[in-house]
């Protein structure tokens, strides 16, 4: 039921460009695709592991730095005289060596989620996007530093009949967002209703007890980690081959900030809360451009942040379910363990 | 801080009134500048040199029997805003040309654009090199680059006394820092001058404690300050403290305003390099135009130091209105083949693009001209 | 060797102020399980009040430094009564989004208010620097460092010789127990956040003065004051003092000897290896993961 309400959705989004070809309306959703699925990533570790990560811009940063590099070539020195070079690749290897690239690291701080919970968490994971930055600004011959990378070549596809192809209009580059983002969605759906995902949901409700019962913490804590900082590094790689520029702000803190509203708002631990959430918090800048200060908005915005954790702590989404029990049964959010079980 | 708030919404109602003279629809011109965020002060002052040049344009006749409008976009402080800046004038207000973007990230960030789109950019501020070596023929520049600053430096080496024998550097860790110590290097060496130490510093340091005690370890007479007003600020104050004793020359453009209010300890002389020095306006190329932005900027009782950046927005709507009248209509591809033959007198000095990059794909350089300001007490003179 | 000494003089002051930070965002998360979001824009808050109270108002620098912290105290105490106090009870990850929010509230009220334009802060004290031999400081600097010194023995009596500080230690100890023991455990929390604020209110408005004054001056402060806090364990006051002081050294000597590109990157790469070695900090009294 709510599996064809959702397919209904992603139709009717597909059609866009061919009902109202608007190219900025398809510039600002493209813009908006690609945070939203960082936001679907994110929610992965803040939503089912219970885990505050507040630096996953460095993911989404990695992807974008990965992609570039990959794509652009590069030739830097390794020490002992000896010199490590990559030729210009394709763009798919790009965005491959992305979600590789931000994978591994991901891998590592699951490693290290291990070992430290709550505020010290929170704080590393806010300290390791902040470190990332200062390399990006400072290896200059690898990341040519505060210069950025530019002339970051724009997304290819291989086109039946056609070979490889450079995707250049607003409706091709916003159908590839548009489908990374299904297959994110699809990915994440897949492994929240998995045993990794009841595990997952029982050690965020109960970890001592999850614990007796056999389940291996690190294990399905690392394969979250890593799966979700994948998806933030395919998302890095679109915003470079979108934006086609990187510059080392793209670890700042404000871009984690951004994700997490998009998530609580829309309701974390539910699959469809980033989607809403990062709907409204992609379009709602553009619409509001021109009529309200960015300082304005940003007000508006943290209050907002505020007033959810205190009224609506579980966001939209499983708001509007509970208010229509009728058409929409089956909420989106997980029901708890407890009733549940643990797998 | 409120004056200039009201004056700003002031300046962006007037062509909205001056529009009922004519009876053509306006032509609109595009801009985008960092109006807020952590450079928005520099964006702000272009801004408003841009809007004041469209009001004095506009009482003078607007351009092709039609009033000129400023479609001004902030671009946040921020690439990808910068992005979604050009985007939406382009693609929504449909301008034919735009200018941008002050950084020169912001304005490498917007150049992929200019080239899908097909419209010509003026750029006002930004330094770094590769912005018309990399081939996008939609790029114009009237500021100049850190190569041609330290060249046009080098010329007036002659005005200092005791000379420049060696120097070190203090630059701010980004494309502006970096391409000032690389350029100024090779001009300097060319005229036998010797280079001692080069530190640098994160854009948000406040605390220059151990980049000025390291310059104290060398033997240089001259340091070379490059990074924002606010930096350049920290930096002399900080160079007292620590008995630096030696001569700041700031690159780039811009005044520590600040020290005007509060003035270094006597005996502290420092020297920056402006392409306008508003004191003088007597003592500009051209110096009617420079008088008319400088009255035109103090009727909206504007800051005063504003006017050291704020020339660039007036000189970039002066050229672009040249180019549309040059080209006859305003469309982008006309204007692009119409700035290439831009011969216009400006506040800064003549304004004509020469061609650089890669032969076929050429960017539009224009040659600026630069006045070395001194600063001893709180009051300014011209070297 | 001179280098050396001025490196030394320069990483004692910049240490005293850092400690000051660590020390209020450590009492807070010792005492209230919270980390404080707001710590960098109580800084830049206590800056621009000095600098209103100062340039605008008029008023003896000295006052305005005291009426700026104690400003700096009172909007702390409104943080924790509008918003934390309803959220008492909520998880660590709430709270945290919800500071969150207030610190984005905060600095672009500053930006709004303030605009983006740096400030200096005229002082009394002269421009001409205190030398003593090869070392020369800012009277300033070292008054900075006086009133910072000041403040953390202040602080110091207060917890050990004074009722409410005993209340305090009490529900950093186990805030549970203390409230069996007729604590007032609602009321220390108040009183914690508002010192911790009132404290980082007063770095901003001992610094705004050396350096200057700008919406965006509590950003590096802020992370800085987390790098601190791990350093010298999270909710460990002896340690938030020698983190403090442990971090000016290393930027001061780290950029004076090493590089003066990663000067301020030490910090965090510090902190990244005293994570992967001894994760509950340089120096904690226990472990502490929770």
């Amino acid at each position: 039921m709510s599996g064809l309400v959702g397919w209904a959705f992603v139709l009717a989004m597909a059609l866009l460009p061919v009902v109202a070809p608007d190219p900025y309306m398809l510039a600002v959703l493209t813009s908006a695709g690609i945070f939203i699925i960082g936001a679907i990533s994110l929610n992965l570790l803040l939503g089912y592991t219970g885990q505050l990560s507040l630096g996953h811009a460095a993911f989404f940063g990695l992807g974008a730095y990965a992609s570039a590099l990959a794509s652009l070539g590069f030739d830097i020195g390794i020490g002992f005289g000896m010199r490590l070079r990559l030729e210009p690749q394709p763009v798919y290897v790009g965005f491959l060596s992305a979600i590789l690239v931000a994978g591994v690291f991901g891998w590592l701080l699951g490693r290290l989620a291990f070992r430290i919970r709550g505020a010290y968490f929170v704080i590393i994971t806010i300290c390791f996007a902040q470190v990332l930055r200062m390399l990006a600004l400072n290896w200059v011959e690898l990341t040519q530093g505060p210069m950025a990378l530019v002339g970051i070549p724009p997304f290819s596809l291989w086109w039946p009949g056609q070979g490889v192809v450079d995707l250049t209009s607003k409706a091709q580059t916003y159908w590839l967002v548009l489908g990374v983002g299904v297959l994110a969605f699809l990915v994440v759906r897949q492994i929240v209703h998995s045993r990794i995902g009841r595990a997952l949901v029982a050690l965020r409700e109960n970890e001592t007890l999850a614990r007796s019962v056999g389940i291996r913490a690190t294990h399905y804590l690392v394969i979250a980690t890593v799966v979700s900082a994948g998806i933030a590094g395919a998302a890095g790689s679109l915003f470079a081959h979108y934006v086609r520029i990187v510059d080392p702000d793209v670890f700042l803190f404000i871009y984690t900030v951004t994700m997490v509203i998009m998530v609580i708002t829309g309701g974390k631990g539910t699959l469809w809360g980033p989607v809403v959430g990062g709907l409204i918090f992609g379009l709602l800048p553009d619409m509001l451009r021109g009529s309200a200060r960015p300082e304005a908005q940003w007000i508006a915005y943290g209050a907002a942040m505020i007033l959810l954790v205190m009224f609506l702590p579980r966001g939209i989404v499983p708001a509007v379910a509970a208010w229509l029990p009728a058409r929409r049964p089956a909420t989106q959010a997980l029901p708890t363990p407890v009733r549940e079980g643990v797998g | 801080m409120l004056t200039r708030r009201t004056a700003l919404l002031t300046g962006l109602a007037l062509p909205a009134l001056h529009r009922t003279g004519f009876a053509a629809d306006p032509i609109k011109i595009g801009m985008t500048q960092p109006l807020t965020g952590s450079v928005a002060a520099s964006g702000n002052y272009v801004a408003n040199g841009a809007k004041i040049a469209v009001d004095v344009l506009n009482r003078a006749g607007g351009v092709l029997g039609a009033p000129i409008q400023l479609v001004l976009e902030d671009n946040k402080s921020n690439p990808r805003e910068a992005v979604a800046a050009a985007e939406k004038l382009v693609l929504r207000d449909r301008v034919p040309v735009m200018i941008g973007a002050w950084s020169s990230t912001f304005t490498l960030s917007i150049m992929p654009k200019l080239l899908e789109y097909k419209v010509p950019m003026v750029v006002e501020t930004s330094s770094a090199a590769r912005i018309t070596t990399s081939g996008n023929p939609y790029v114009f520049r009237i500021a100049p680059t850190s190569e041609m600053e330290a060249v046009a430096f080098a010329e007036q080496l002659a005005k200092f006394s005791p000379a420049i024998r060696k120097i070190d550097f203090l630059s701010v860790n980004n494309d502006f820092g970096r391409g000032a110590t690389e350029k100024f290097t090779a001009a300097l060496q060319a005229k036998g001058i010797g280079i001692g130490r080069t530190e640098t510093m994160t854009p948000e340091a406040t605390d220059l404690s151990a980049q000025i005690t390291a310059l104290k370890q060398s033997d240089g007479d001259t340091v070379f300050l490059t990074t924002g007003v606010e930096q350049q600020t920290l930096a002399l104050r900080q160079g007292v403290e620590q008995r630096l004793g030696k001569r700041w020359v700031t690159t780039g453009g811009s005044f520590p305003d600040a020290l005007l209010a509060n003035p270094l300890p006597a005996g502290n002389t420092s020297y920056h390099i402006l392409f306008y020095a508003p004191w003088f306006p007597e003592r500009a190329p051209y110096p009617a135009i420079a008088k008319a932005y400088t009255d035109e900027w103090n009727k909206h009782g504007w800051e005063f130091a504003g006017l050291t950046e704020g020339f660039r927005g007036y000189d970039a709507v002066l050229t672009v209105v040249e180019a549309i009248k040059l080209a006859g209509r305003a469309e982008s591809e006309a204007i692009r083949e119409a700035l290439w033959k831009v011969k216009l007198q400006g506040v800064n000095g003549d304004i004509a693009f020469m061609k650089e990059g890669p032969a076929g794909r050429e960017s539009g350089q224009n040659k600026p001209n630069v006045a070395i300001v001194t600063l001893s007490e709180g009051k300014t003179g011209l070297l | 060797m001179d280098q050396a000494l001025q490196h030394l003089v320069n990483g004692t002051v910049l240490g005293g102020t850092y400690a000051l930070l660590g020390i209020g965002l450590t009492l807070i998360f010792g005492v209230m399980r919270v980390v404080n979001f707001t710590h960098g824009e109580l800084y830049t808050f206590g800056a621009y009040m000095t600098y209103a109270l100062v340039s605008l108002l008029q008023l003896d620098f000295f006052l305005s430094l005291l009426l700026a912290t104690l400003l700096g105290v009172a909007l702390g105490a409104a943080i924790e009564v509008l918003l934390l106090r309803p959220l008492r009870g909520a998880d660590i990850d709430s709270v945290m989004l919800a500071m969150i929010g207030a610190a984005l509230v905060l600095q672009n009220a500053a930006m709004w208010a303030w605009g983006g334009v740096a400030k200096l802060v005229p002082t009394p004290f002269g421009g001409t620097p205190l030398v003593l031999g090869p070392v020369s400081v800012m009277p300033l600097r070292l008054f900075v460092l006086g009133v910072a010194c000041a403040l953390l023995l202040g602080f110091w009596l207060l917890l050990e010789r004074t009722r409410a500080g005993i209340a305090m230690r009490a529900t950093f100890q186990d805030s549970e127990t203390a409230s069996l023991m007729g604590v007032r455990v609602g009321w220390v929390s108040t009183a914690t956040f508002a010192i911790g604020s009132g404290l980082a209110a007063a770095a901003g408005a001992l610094l705004g003065p050396v350096f200057m004054v700008s919406p965006t001056m509590g950003d590096l402060v802020g992370l800085k004051a987390f790098a601190i806090v791990i350093l010298g364990g999270l909710g460990n006051l002896p340690g938030a003092v020698i983190g403090g002081f442990a971090l000016g050294y290393v930027e001061e000597f780290g950029g004076g000897f090493v590089s003066t590109e990663y000067r301020d990157a030490f910090g965090f790469l510090l902190i990244i290896l005293v994570l992967a070695i001894r994760p509950q900090g340089l120096v904690a009294l226990k472990e502490r993961v929770g």
